[in-house]
């Protein structure tokens, strides 16, 4: 009896936030299910059911195919560059140098800032006519015309992606600087005594112990890119012309602009299957080097 | 102060049965330790008495209440850990008076009750720091005083000496005593160092691989040690064990020599015993007559030493109080009294 | 070996061209935020301007209702932050001390909630909140931004409670106190650091969320920072945006230097307890 109440104990202890995360993260799931297969009207009014009629709307979209190729290029530049940005970026930072403590404050600084502002900023320094990219260009000689940067989609992507790899670096750094700050370093002054050279230590100790490091940079930089709106959304908006849409700012658009709430909730689920395999991999990874690390207290059920 | 008794107790985690049934009788004021290698189950033993795990069958007796339902917080024990588990965030005073608070004792009984404790532990500088401005050897006496503020029935203590260095640890173990001798409180022990055990126990208590080996004093363990693992685990350096046969009075070994032992047990001749004798109990044979050892390595310690040798293809310590210069490859000649020989059963590793 | 002056200038030298990109919007920020309206769009553009006008701050504060937002998004923040970890701080708890029928699963369900981005159920969320009558109502965004924290906040936590040694709570059981009172004078007590920094996490994370308090909010009034800010710049043709960065400065400035105070913790706590 006593027992029971122990066992009982726990769950008591999870049950609420459990509660709440499948109230908020798991209804909304279902409910985008059951809706990507009816008729909504403009006013979120589901009229009937309707087959996979929204799914065939989407994939017939070409703004569907041309917004998932962009989050395709999106995903892999910010998440490429990124990687080959942090990876340089965190060995310095883990070695000791003077000012150490002060790059790390900087490099970390876009972090801490919303990425809607950041990309506010970044609207209004890339703009046209006044913009202070082009007056810092113009300054130092390299242009002699102020550039539209965010008038054509070209430009304004890549932009974009830049933008994009600046506000990622943080997060993988802090990731990759935690690994690094975890290898042995014996391992390394054995290394040097065998007579490695600094690449050849990169190459054998540092990458091969880094990889699971990597690995989940990776994996946790593709969700996070391919989930993120605000910089796209807040200097372009998609446009012009939808020439900078990827798949979260055009179901934005479908969602809350043009009341296309079927299609776009079909978006969603196709999205989140994409998600929901990353995830799979995300699990995977981590649950490779997780161990149980709670001190046992009861007896487990068999 | 009580006594604690420990009916057929089994301990599983899971499907892993780690104690297989453990009797145990220890009296009011006796000084009882646990000893036996790593993994035994003298912890989970000593945390089942504690009420810090749960026991899977049998019964725990603290005087004549079974306590295998009461909560630890209720059953007036107290306890000295490992790491000594001192409140970090709590000044030496604040830990030591901590229980006392709580039971919300008069505050003028806790001052005087921490500041004797803290007397009798050299402690009374130390009562306003905090336990990270204390040596190892200062913690370990903060967790002693937090046990010894409680006026406790039982004491318990899980191998606290272990994160002290070797000399500190010989002070300490005497401390220990000494105050046990003082308070006389029914005290259980855990260690893995037969020589602690040995210096401490009024008994000790054997135990391998979840189950106990053998009860007794020191001097009993030493003497007549029950079977060859209580034979090995106590005494160092360990007694030396000869593969041999029974016959007449005397053990043959594999080249033909013969050991004497004082009385031959009835068994039938032939029977393959093992033949055990310390290190300590051997001496040089003044004629041709000893057992032939062919020295391989000698180490003095300086109050003696310790020589390593091979009979019969099998390894042999001899330690002498004389010094002697020895060379590797030189064959002695070693004797005993027949009296402090040991015979086990090789199949059963009982003593006969 | 190389000393450690020329290795630092190395290393400066190679940091250099991403300190100036990240530090550029700060400029931009800055320089734009105190010059006078006038000198906004001059040509050719320049960095220079000829006074500090810091009457661009109260001015934007009265215009941009600057004050409302700012009450919104501290709401906001506090109250997710607030509920989050008093759902997340028994639950780590558990998962720290306690073995469970389920716990692997309730931690690969943690993992898969922290996976789930807020964009991609934004559709669903946004239904669930009219069905709840949520909609134009800040206690939407505590509930989800709480609900999007929590598998953060327990990990976190989790983390740091593994390393609270079990048995000074065992050592204040056989001193005779109650699980409720070890939990609450040793426990507790001791886990204080990880709460703090934990609930400054949260807190920024809700601070500088943008989807779903755009999408939630739909009356100006309701508008949190970021949602306030992006209003000033979206679909107007005029933008002051010396009134935009004047608010972009006061919103972000007061937690970067939060933040850069805590990253450290952030490196030690998340990065080593998301791998491990
Ligand atoms: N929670 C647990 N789950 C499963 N097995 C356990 C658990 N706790 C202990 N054991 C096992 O029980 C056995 C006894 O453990 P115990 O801690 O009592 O050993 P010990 O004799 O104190 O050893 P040491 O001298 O190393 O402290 C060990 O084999 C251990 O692996
Ligand atoms: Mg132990």
């Amino acid at each position: 009896m006593a027992n029971r109440i122990q066992k009982a104990v726990p769950l008591m202890m999870i049950l609420p936030g459990l509660l709440l995360a499948i109230t908020i993260i798991g209804y909304p799931i279902i409910d985008l299910a059951w809706t990507s297969m009816q008729d909504v009207s403009r006013f979120g009014k589901l009229t009937g059911f309707n087959g996979g009629a929204n799914y065939a709307e989407v994939f017939a979209d070409p703004l569907f195919w041309g917004s998932l190729w962009r989050t395709g290029i999106w995903t892999v530049a910010v998440v490429g560059g990124t990687l080959v940005i942090s990876m340089p970026v965190a060995m310095i930072l883990n070695d000791d140098f003077y000012g150490r403590g002060l790059a790390r404050v900087i490099i970390m600084l876009p972090w801490a800032i919303s990425l809607t502002m950041t990309a506010v900023v970044w609207r209004w320094a890339l703009n046209g006519r006044a913009g202070l990219l082009n007056a810092t260009l113009m300054n130092a000689g390299i242009i002699d015309q102020p550039i539209e940067w965010l008038a054509t989609a070209n430009t304004a992507f890549v932009v974009e992606i830049l933008v994009g790899i600046l506000v990622s670096i943080p997060f993988t750094t802090t990731i990759l600087l935690g690994g690094l700050s975890s290898m042995p370093q014996d391992a390394y002054e054995a290394a040097v005594v065998d007579g490695a050279s600094g690449w050849d230590q990169f190459r054998h100790i540092t990458l091969p112990l880094m990889k699971p490091f990597i690995n989940i940079a990776i994996v946790l930089n593709v969700i996070y890119v391919f989930n993120s709106l605000p910089i796209i959304w807040v200097m372009t908006e998609g446009g012009p012309a939808n020439g900078t849409d990827i798949l979260v700012t055009y179901l934005y658009k479908l969602a809350f602009r043009f009341g296309q709430l079927g299609k776009a909730a079909a978006i969603s689920l196709v999205m989140f299957l994409v998600l929901l395999a990353f995830t799979m991999l995300y699990v995977a990874l981590v649950s490779r080097n997780d161990r149980d690390d709670a001190a046992p207290e009861e007896e487990v059920d068999a | 102060m009580s006594s604690v008794t420990i009916r057929g107790v089994t301990k599983r985690y899971g499907a892993l049965p780690v104690l297989h049934g453990i009797d145990l009788e220890i009296r009011d004021r006796e000084f009882v330790v646990l000893v036996g290698p790593s993994g035994c189950g003298k912890s989970t033993l000593l945390r089942m008495i504690a009420g810090l795990e749960t026991i899977s069958s049998g019964d725990i007796l603290i005087g004549d209440r079974v306590v295998n339902d009461v909560p630890a917080k209720a059953r007036d024990i107290a306890m000295v850990f490992q790491n000594y588990a001192l409140y970090p965030h709590m000044s030496v005073y604040e830990n030591m008076s901590f229980s006392l608070r709580l039971k919300r004792t008069a505050k003028d009984v806790i001052d005087r009750k921490v500041r004797e404790a803290a007397d009798i532990l050299n402690l009374s500088k130390f009562l306003d720091r905090s336990p990270r401005q204390l040596s190892g050897g200062q913690r370990q006496r903060v967790a002693m005083g937090r046990a010894l503020v409680r006026d406790a029935q039982v004491f318990l203590f899980d191998e606290p000496l272990s994160n002290l260095d070797a000399k500190l640890r010989v002070v300490m173990r005497t401390e220990i005593k000494a105050l046990h001798q003082r308070l006389q409180t029914t005290s259980v022990y855990v260690t893995h160092d037969q020589i602690e055990a040995m210096t401490m126990a009024d008994r000790i208590v054997v135990m391998n691989a979840g189950r106990i080996e053998q009860i007794g004093t020191p001097l009993e363990l030493y003497d007549t040690p029950a079977n060859l693992f209580v034979a090995d685990f106590i005494g160092s350096p360990s007694m030396n064990f000869l593969l041999g046969t029974l016959e007449q009075g005397a053990v043959t070994l594999a080249d033909g020599s013969r050991l004497p032992v004082a009385a031959a047990p009835q068994v039938a001749a032939g029977r393959k015993v093992v033949f055990g004798i310390r290190p300590e109990h051997l001496a040089l044979s003044d004629d041709d007559n000893g057992l032939a050892a062919e020295v391989e390595v000698v180490e003095p310690t300086g109050a003696n030493i310790q020589v390593y040798a091979k009979v019969a293809g099998m390894p042999l310590c001899a330690v002498f109080n004389e010094r002697h210069d020895f060379r590797p490859g030189q064959v002695i000649r070693l004797t005993w009294s027949p009296r402090q020989a040991h015979l086990f059963d090789e199949a059963s590793g009982q003593r006969m | 070996m190389t000393s450690k002056l020329t290795r630092s200038l190395i290393y400066w030298a190679i940091l250099s061209p991403l300190v100036v990109v990240i530090l550029f919007p700060f400029g931009v920020m800055f320089v734009t935020a105190v010059r006078p309206r006038e000198e906004l769009f001059v040509y050719p553009p320049t960095w220079g301007f000829t006074e500090f006008r810091w009457e661009n701050f109260s001015e934007m504060w009265v215009k941009t209702n600057f004050g409302g937002a700012l009450l919104n998004s501290l709401y906001v923040s506090i109250a997710a932050t607030a509920v989050a970890l008093l759902l997340s701080i028994p639950a780590a708890y558990a998962m720290s001390r306690y073995r469970f029928a389920g716990k692997g699963a309730y931690r690969t369900f943690l993992l898969m909630t922290q996976m789930m981005s807020p964009i991609v159920l934004v559709l669903g969320l946004f239904r669930l909140m009219m069905a709840l009558g949520l909609v134009n109502d800040l206690n939407s965004l505590v509930l989800t931004y709480a609900a999007f924290n929590m598998a953060f906040t327990i990990w976190m936590l989790q983390s740091y409670f593994n390393s609270i040694p079990r048995d000074l709570e065992e050592a204040a059981w056989m001193d005779g106190a109650s699980h409720l009172t070890s939990l609450v004078r040793i426990f507790l007590p001791l886990a204080v650091p990880a709460v703090v920094v934990t609930a400054i996490f949260t807190f920024i994370n809700s601070w500088n969320e943008f989807v779903l308090a755009l999408t939630m909010m739909r009356s100006s009034e309701d508008f949190t920072l970021p949602v306030q800010i992006y209003a000033q710049v979206a679909g107007r043709y005029q933008v002051e945006w010396h009134h935009v960065m004047a608010a972009t400065v006061l919103a972000t400035v007061p937690v970067a230097i939060v933040f850069s105070w805590l990253q450290r913790y952030l490196i030690r706590g998340m990065a080593l307890g998301a791998v491990k």
